[in-house]
């Protein structure tokens, strides 16, 4: 898998995107191997789908390289079928309904497998013969979802393809995504905000955060990183003296931190004997307090700007 | 290669943008020109009418639709810009050539039928139906492919600069036009200007469009290979 003679699915270097008044991607530099099905978690305009379409060749880097199976994907036929990015807004044709687009992705996906689409659009409810412009927002996603399964592209872009759809349709969403993912293992990238709902199928989580990667690991890794701390406020602190703390909150003489790092079992007796008590922080938890914890970094140096001027 | 013809076939997929709807707008302005001569008591004159060009002001929206709805569509299916431009130009080229020996053969017709028993001009224009067969097809097909070019690029504009690209595009072609008329007027060369004109013939003035056309042709490719959906 890891032979360095094969190029990686994925590869970023050094790639800065700037709009007029923005920068989407600041210096992202990522490497990402085949065959895994990857979290590409951040925040509204954190640079998800930028990220998205630099990679598939729909946007472009204002510097910097971005490579798919070690080529260019920009007007690169070769690499770009083998690919399938369905966005988020995505348009289509006037006078399309959900049957001729799914009619024009058998006619240049080349996995694409019609009996799992069908599949799929009895699951979903989808009316395959109403204008798509007619469709609600669930139903939309929808058709965006059965394109980016039934398609069986080695790599396939999800960018939060649940928005509109109900709890229902979205487990069944990720239940036929893990299952055919087993069937036919290929590079699945999910951009999503429900942290908690997707958690449990990513193997590698990617942070991106102001168009910078605040965090790129194995989601089993990151989840022992931060420990939630809770008992008495004095006690708390001097567990949490020397340690990253990413989030503080208290209530009376109560303190509830979270800390970065492991905990040994000899910390864990520590703790125990303080009368503190440990709990795991969720994926989601972890996200929003890393997120955080940068925006309070970025928010620091520019007051100490200010400060200087 | 394939994937051009695919993408010839993914703008066939609804089949009335087109075939369908140029169909019943060559049948239907046909059939209003007929009915119309009909309704004028003869005079012995000849009837002319344009209501052959119907379909091909459609072919300039057809242009700015198969961009803008298409485009964005080709993209989330892995489709190159190069890819896309060749299938969707090369489909256009093959429908406006049909109808250009389409209306050709029209042409045929209405002179053996005496004008369609009406002495009327619709497809069989004094100026064009005296040329060679070859010089009246390629004469259509050029006129065609420039609408439909028109129609490609300025959606591929407005597609990449919104509005602002659409508004120093015309101020450009109202300065440019202006300044020529200008130019001429002062230098006084408007007879010669008159002359050029007169003499032109179906075939030059379609050499003069098809040179318009491979000008608007490169302008569009270069301006969509940086589009965005």
């Amino acid at each position: 898998m890891n032979n360095p003679t094969t190029p990686a699915a994925i590869e970023l270097r050094q790639v800065t995107k700037t709009y007029r008044d923005a920068t989407a991607l600041d210096n992202v530099s990522l490497r990402l191997e085949g065959n895994r099905i990857y979290g590409l978690l951040g925040r509204n305009g954190a640079g998800k789908t930028t990220l998205m379409s630099v990679l598939t060749g729909q946007g472009f880097q204002t510097s910097g390289e971005a490579l798919v199976f070690g080529q260019h994907p920009y007007e690169n036929d070769g690499v770009l079928s083998r690919i399938c990015f369905i966005r988020e807004s995505q348009r289509y044709p006037e006078d399309f309904s959900a049957q001729r687009a799914f009619k024009s992705a058998s006619l240049f996906f080349k996995h694409w497998d019609q009996a799992f689409a069908d599949q799929l659009v009895e699951e979903f409810q989808l009316p395959l013969k109403r204008r798509i412009k007619k469709l609600s927002r669930g139903q939309l996603s929808a058709v965006g979802v059965i394109i980016g399964l039934a398609s069986r592209a080695e790599i396939t872009f999800f960018d939060e393809p649940y928005l509109g759809l109900d709890a229902v349709a979205r487990q069944i969403f990720y239940d036929r995504l893990v299952e055919d993912f087993a069937a036919h293992p290929r590079t699945i990238i999910l951009s999503s905000h429900l942290i908690d709902e997707v958690a449990n199928l990513l193997e590698h989580v990617v942070l991106i955060d102001r168009g910078r990667i605040i965090l790129d690991d194995d989601a089993e890794a990151i989840r022992g990183t931060a420990v939630t701390v809770a008992g008495n406020a004095s006690a708390v602190q001097s567990f949490a003296a020397g340690r990253e703390v990413l989030h503080r909150e208290s209530l009376g003489s109560l303190a509830s931190w979270t800390v970065e790092g492991r905990m040994t079992n000899a910390e864990r007796a520590e703790a125990a004997e303080l009368g503190l008590e440990l709990a795991p922080v969720s994926l989601q938890q972890l996200v929003v307090r890393k997120t955080m914890a940068a925006t309070d970094a970025v928010l620091d140096t520019d007051s100490e700007l200010e400060v200087l001027k | 290669m394939n994937r051009v013809v695919n993408v010839a076939r993914m703008q066939l997929i609804n089949k009335w943008t087109f075939l369908g709807i140029p169909a019943i707008i060559m049948v239907s302005a046909f059939l209003i020109t007929l009915a119309i001569w009909a309704m004028i008591p003869a005079s012995g004159e000849t009837f002319y009418s344009g209501a052959s060009q119907a379909v091909m002001w459609y072919f300039m929206a057809l242009g700015i639709q198969s961009l803008t709805l298409t485009f964005p569509f080709s993209q989330a299916m892995s489709v190159s810009r190069r890819t896309f431009y060749i299938g969707t130009v090369g489909l256009f080229a093959t429908v406006a050539l049909a109808i250009s020996v389409l209306y050709y053969l029209l042409g045929l017709v209405e002179v053996a039928t005496n004008g369609w028993g009406f002495n009327g001009q619709l497809y069989a224009l004094d100026w064009i139906a005296t040329e060679h067969a070859v010089v009246q097809i390629l004469f259509y097909f050029i006129a065609m492919v420039a609408l439909f070019m028109i129609g490609f690029w300025f959606a591929t504009i407005y597609k990449r600069w919104q509005a602002t690209g659409m508004l120093v595009t015309w101020i450009a072609i109202a300065v440019v036009l202006i300044g020529l008329l200008g130019l001429t007027s002062w230098q006084g060369w408007w007879p010669v200007v008159g002359q050029w004109f007169v003499a032109q013939t179906p075939l030059s003035v379609s050499g003069w469009v098809a040179l318009f056309c491979a000008v608007l042709a490169g302008g569009s490719y270069l301006t969509l290979r940086r589009a965005t959906p």
